[in-house]
């Protein structure tokens, strides 16, 4: 008898603690703020997602490490997608179902138009992700969503500001590739270039499996122009279009943006490489002149050179983080339009020296960057301009 | 005048890009003429061998005129093994099993590559002479000048061969009726393995060609799907059908992108393709199979 009170004891004992230690773990999970994403671990955007993916984790591990916000830790939950819209939203439903997501990264610009309706629907959720689609750029038709830079046709503003400042009336062309992402500034940097005097002599669209440029230079050389922006394009064709040119002796300066403006990846085009200019809304990694305390620590957690996707998941989860602390302050709940309104609040913020000046976010973009030239002695990207903010 | 000169160019651009094509076709050509099967790994083998290269010439440090046969003679062994562990033992299985193994093969080695190398985007080392070459006044980019150049002789190698050596008379034996080329004592797998060996090392080559002009990542296997566009048109059991077809493609990407357009270039090739489906289904030189009941 007493034997099996003891045996019914321990089975009920057992009982309860797991019980209690369920309650617990949710109770822990509970007071998690968790940061879903989409990352492109492989496929054509994997060289982006990886630095992406560790950039955030680094920032979340400094944010957690020092006791998180407001005593409550963020926690991170990655699904790889191979940079595949249909992925990234199963992605997004299976992270969702399983925690209470109210940040998230997203991958594409094809994910961040198809999952806003979703976004709206729930109004839970601020979302930030690797496009920077003009189209993205609009509080009203994207209220829970930002990025973490100038948007693509901001970019190309940066640029020609740039060149309208160096040559008065000079002759531009936009080679591009026939993507969403390629032809995203295109019309919209044409008009801005007829408003600051320049003159677009050439718009050269090249299929997304071409190879060879060959017939795509040759009317390059027959437009001569005296700069020319490529837009859409990682690495490939940009060296081999800039070799030919040259063989032709064009004399025009090749720039482009964001997504090729990667150290490493200028260092790879070789000898094409010298005086490759473009825009950067980051500094790099190995800026040590910089007043940018940031940068040493992320110098100080990674010995070897972080990627410009790094500092661009670094610096979306600093400011996501950012949002949320300014919401739990002012005492609200954690929802998208909280979160958002929060997100709008961040005026001259100094984010540790990776955006060069302090940066304010009114609407959907953070329009502010620099340009850069290649230097081949150094094998960097220099400085060639001070900050512009549009 | 300089509008003739443009015009001049701009063909020379897109033969030379042809040739690429027509040289790729080749290894489409070779194992469905052989095995009558469309391998859809091609693309991913060009992949491996532009890797391959970049192993020898900058991991290993070997100059290019070692780098390149080795890199030729890798993707050659992979066709070999890959021939004789998964395509053998479906001999006899439907066309389309075949087909899905070289899907799955085009997908596994992508995997691999990008857990070998990452899956950044990366340069061949320089290794073609960087003189723009001159053809009276018009200019051509001399990476597609050697490369026409070497697809034109291993095109004309493999016209030869099947004319005149015993492996290429047995592999033509073999595509005609392989019944009738068993009972005349031609070891039929043996030319399934020659076929795969021959398709799987030019390639490769292809792929070192390739990638010294636009680079090398694990996503450049989907050249090998604009490819299979060129064979179609041309033929899918035709080496001159190939050639002609890879031609006649690169050429017409090449007025259309420079007359109408860059987006226009799919459009002129798939517009091109449905013409030659709709006009000789069996492609330009493709052998017309007539079927009697």
């Amino acid at each position: 008898m007493s034997e099996c009170w003891t045996r019914r004891g321990l089975i009920g004992l057992a009982a309860a603690t797991s019980f209690a230690l369920v309650q617990g773990a949710q109770a822990q999970a509970q007071d998690d703020i968790v940061l879903g994403a989409s990352v492109p671990i492989t496929g054509v955007f994997a060289f982006a997602g990886v630095g992406i993916h560790a950039g955030i984790q680094d920032y979340l591990k400094i944010v957690n490490d020092a006791g998180g916000v407001k005593g409550r830790k963020i926690k991170y939950v990655a699904e790889d997608t191979a940079y595949k819209v249909d992925a990234s939203v199963a992605a997004f439903n299976k992270i969702t179902s399983q925690e209470k997501v109210s940040l998230y990264y997203g991958d594409s610009t094809g994910f961040s138009k198809t999952i806003n309706p979703e976004l709206e629907r729930r109004g839970t959720i601020l979302m930030a992700g690797a496009s920077f689609a003009s189209e993205l750029n609009d509080p009203k038709k994207y209220p829970f969503q930002f990025m973490s830079g100038p948007d693509y046709t901001e970019m190309f503003g940066i640029l020609m500001r740039y060149i309208a400042k160096e040559k008065p009336g000079a002759r531009i062309a936009f080679v591009y590739s026939d993507t969403e992402f390629g032809r995203d500034p295109i019309e919209p940097g044409t008009k801005l270039a007829k408003e600051l005097g320049l003159n677009v002599v050439e718009r050269i669209v090249t299929p997304p499996t071409s190879v060879d440029v060959s017939t795509e230079v040759l009317k390059l050389r027959r437009a001569n122009p005296d700069y020319t922006i490529f837009h859409g394009y990682v690495l490939a064709p940009i060296p081999e279009f800039i070799t030919q040119a040259k063989q032709m002796n064009l004399r025009s300066q090749f720039m482009g943006t964001f997504w090729s403006m990667d150290n490493s990846m200028v260092q790879r085009m070789g000898e094409a490489a010298d005086g490759f200019m473009g825009v950067m809304p980051y500094r790099y990694y190995y800026e040590k002149d910089a007043n940018a305390p940031m940068l040493d620590k992320i110098r100080q957690m990674r010995p070897e050179y972080q990627s410009n996707a790094y500092m661009q998941g670094f610096v979306t989860a600093m400011l996501m983080v950012e949002a949320v602390k300014r919401t739990l302050e002012a005492g609200k709940e954690l929802n998208g339009t909280n979160l958002k309104a929060s997100l709008n609040t961040i005026k001259d913020y100094d984010t540790g020296g990776i955006f060069g000046v302090p940066i304010s976010i009114p609407g959907n973009s953070v329009p502010v960057g620099r340009i850069y030239r290649f230097d081949a002695k150094a094998k960097q990207m220099v400085p060639a301009s001070d900050w512009i903010r549009l | 005048m300089t509008d003739w000169l443009f015009l001049a160019e701009v063909c020379l651009a897109g033969i030379g890009a042809g040739a690429l094509y027509a040289l790729t076709g080749v290894a489409f050509v070779l194992i469905y003429k052989a095995t009558r099967v469309v391998n859809l790994a091609i693309g991913e083998i060009l992949m491996l061998g532009g890797y391959a290269f970049l192993g020898f010439a900058a991991g290993w440090g070997l100059p290019a005129w070692a780098a390149l046969p080795l890199a030729v003679l890798c993707g050659g062994l992979f066709g070999a093994v890959v021939e004789r562990t998964l395509i053998r033992p479906m001999l006899g299985e439907s066309p389309i099993s075949v087909f899905m193994v070289t899907v799955g093969l085009g997908s596994m080695l992508v995997g691999a590559v990008e857990l070998g190398w990452g899956a950044d985007p990366l340069r061949l080392p320089e290794f073609v002479p960087n003189r723009p070459v001159f053809i009276g006044e018009a200019y051509l980019a001399p990476k597609v000048a050697y490369g026409f150049v070497a697809a034109s002789l291993v095109i004309a190698a493999f016209v030869l061969a099947f004319r005149f050596s015993r492996s290429g008379v047995a592999l033509r034996a073999t595509a005609g009726d392989q019944g009738a080329a068993y009972s005349v004592g031609i070891d039929v797998p043996r030319v399934f393995s020659l076929a795969w060996t021959a398709a799987c090392a030019t390639a490769a080559g292809a792929g070192v060609l390739v990638g010294s002009i636009g680079g090398i990542s694990p996503t450049m296997g989907v050249f090998g799907l604009s490819v299979l566009v060129v064979v179609i048109v041309g033929g899918l059991d035709s080496i001159m059908g190939a050639l002609v077809g890879g031609l006649l493609v690169g050429l017409i990407e090449a007025l259309a992108g420079a007359f109408l357009g860059g987006e226009y270039k799919l459009l002129a090739t798939f517009g091109l393709l449905i013409l030659i489906l709709m006009l000789r289904p069996y492609g330009l030189f493709g052998t017309h199979e007539i079927e009697r009941l």
